[in-house]
């Protein structure tokens, strides 16, 4: 099923929100009943990418970058103000039928399961939307319920769920339909590291098994590291990086991290900037006795932080 | 075909969701019971001193004041509830799910919540009606039927129509919780024949909040004197109601931007 042509392609997409804008006060607030005045602001601007079948993208980003504008624009609840958005041959804002079939929008703080009952309910919901067949039905979602190990946790009302219960059952429900496409905004939001670790793992499997193409944003790293290969960087709606997360390092951060052990057995740490990393591992060796050298690029966290703060010193 | 199993299961679902409110039953019931004695008490004063209001006998009336009743349960059973949900949704920015679904949306959003606890009033506003019918001097024939039923459904689609092109309202500015009160209000001048009211409240309560059409056409039905001009009005001006409501819909979904969050 996956095939080399994109999956999805963007080319151009803005998103301009127009926001009311008013001083703070009574007397501002009556004016503004009268005459409202607005700002535009520009959530995403003119931002292009293109996906390939059965990639898994990180979207990155910090709050209010237009992470989740975008992914509400390629999933169709937001109408783009300019440029072309197209998600397997679909033009998303039209939303016809075939479209969001084989699609999927998880996001991690809100749910759409039914809250008082088992999610088992909710699944036949989902079953009867999708038309899925009730023989094709029920392997796959025991398939789902088994890999997340979801186990009876579907037969208990949504609401007695703990919050990462909660989210693999969403997930269960949000893949019963077999998406080709899944845009996942922040699915382990909120969650612990060992269920973090876990929604991870099956996201990988998943990716894995059905060549499904992922787009998610995440502000936790370890998300990022374990399944993205490829990571998309967007600050105040534009593009800063679009490439292989190894490649983030070596573009954006200034230095490189040596650790050694030298002499008898203390440990040091050196910070040295990037292009003198060679002579100073040389200096290093030629001067000390060195039991262990190692060279590291600067955790991912920082190089990110990094990227963000040279753009707005721009 | 899909689109009414799917209806039927979000129905199925929200009855078992409301299953489990048992207390809600009791409090229908006991609303109920005020909303019928009070309308009783007033219709039996006002004819103490007349014999007809408006053409309309006391058994008619009471047949009208069934109708009103039964259209209100209806509306408050399976209207109202999804109405509340998309406003809320609107707000809230939650809306996306139910728009991200290969489904009609607007199916969606006025079948994902239903109180059958309500349905108490439905039995309450046929008892009425019911006692109202059995006073009745004519007696009702097989033809009178037929044209209330087909009356009623043409009034739910009215009100319904109504109500969710006040609801996409909440498209354009967002908050709006007393549309509800609004509505209620308005709703109560159902209790009496549109021919009661003055010209320009007669046009407002028919065309603009289809109250009057919707409550009074029914009884009409119901107490034999309706007129095929008037039925003919009705069914046409619901179809053209109902139609405009799916236009604006999509009109306001476009709208749509949702809390970015």
């Amino acid at each position: 099923m996956p095939d080399s042509s994109s999956a999805v392609r963007v080319a151009g997409l803005s998103k301009v929100f127009r926001v009311p804008e008013r001083e703070a006060g009574l007397l501002a607030a009556a004016k503004s009943l009268v005459r409202r005045r607005t700002r535009d602001v520009c959530a995403v601007d003119a931002i292009s990418f293109e996906i390939g079948a059965g990639e898994v993208v990180g979207f990155l980003g910090p709050n209010g970058a237009g992470k989740t504008t975008t992914l509400k624009m390629l999933s169709g609840l937001l109408y783009p103000s300019s440029g072309d958005a197209t998600v397997l041959g679909h033009r998303p804002s039209q939303r016809e039928r075939e479209f969001l079939r084989q699609i999927t929008l998880v996001m991690g703080n809100r749910n759409q399961l039914q809250w008082d009952l088992p999610a088992l309910d909710s699944f036949e919901l989902n079953r009867a939307i999708y038309r899925i067949p009730r023989n094709d039905f029920r392997p796959v979602r025991d398939e789902l319920v088994e890999l997340l190990d979801v186990g009876d946790l579907v037969r208990k009302p949504v609401r007695n769920l703990s919050l990462g219960e909660r989210m693999k059952v969403e997930i269960v429900g949000a893949l019963l339909h077999r998406p080709r496409v899944l845009f996942l905004d922040e699915p382990t939001i909120g969650l612990d590291v060992t269920m973090q670790r876990r929604i991870r793992t099956f996201l990988a499997e998943y990716n894995q098994r059905y060549g499904a193409t992922v787009l998610l944003t995440s502000h936790y790293m370890a998300d990022v590291e374990a399944l993205c290969k490829r990571v998309i960087v967007i600050h105040h709606g534009r593009i800063l990086f679009d490439g292989q997360l190894a490649a983030l390092a070596d573009r954006f951060a200034a230095y490189k991290t040596i650790e050694a052990v030298v002499g008898d057995g203390e440990r040091i740490s050196l910070r040295v900037p990037r292009n003198e990393t060679s002579q100073a591992t040389a200096r290093l060796l030629a001067d000390h006795e060195v039991h262990d050298l190692t060279v590291e690029d600067p955790p991912i966290e920082d190089v990110i932080e990094l990227v963000f703060a040279r753009e707005s010193a721009e | 075909m899909n689109t009414l199993r799917v209806a039927a299961l979000y129905l199925k679902v929200g009855v078992l969701n409301e299953l489990q409110y048992r207390v809600n039953f009791f409090l229908n019931v006991l609303q109920a019971l005020i909303q019928v004695a009070t309308g009783l008490i007033v219709i039996s004063l006002v004819y103490s001193h007349t014999p007809r209001l408006n053409g309309w006998t006391e058994p008619e009336l009471l047949s009208l004041l069934g109708v009103q009743i039964l259209l209100g349960g209806v509306i408050h059973t399976f209207v109202q509830p999804n109405m509340e949900r998309l406003m809320e949704d609107v707000q809230k920015g939650t809306l996306d799910y139910a728009l991200t679904k290969p489904e009609d949306s607007q199916v969606l959003v006025s079948v994902r919540n239903v109180r059958i606890w309500q349905l108490v009033e439905v039995i309450s506003g046929l008892t009425l009606l019911g006692v109202g019918i059995s006073r009745l001097q004519t007696s009702v024939g097989v033809l009178d039927a037929l044209a209330f039923l087909v009356a009623i459904l043409l009034g739910a689609v009215m009100l319904y129509s109504f109500w969710l092109v006040v609801t996409t309202g909440a498209f354009w500015v967002v908050r709006m919780e007393h549309v509800l009160e609004l509505f209620e209000g308005v709703y109560q001048t159902g209790r009496w024949p549109v021919g009661v009211y003055p010209g320009w409240m007669r046009y407002g309560v028919t065309f603009l909040v289809p109250v009057g059409f919707a409550v009074t056409v029914p009884a009409q039905a119901a107490t034999s004197r309706l007129h095929g001009g008037t039925f003919a009005l009705a069914a046409g001006f619901a179809v053209l109601l109902f139609a405009f409501t799916r236009w604006f819909w999509r009109f306001g979904l476009r709208r749509y931007s949702g809390a970015s969050a």
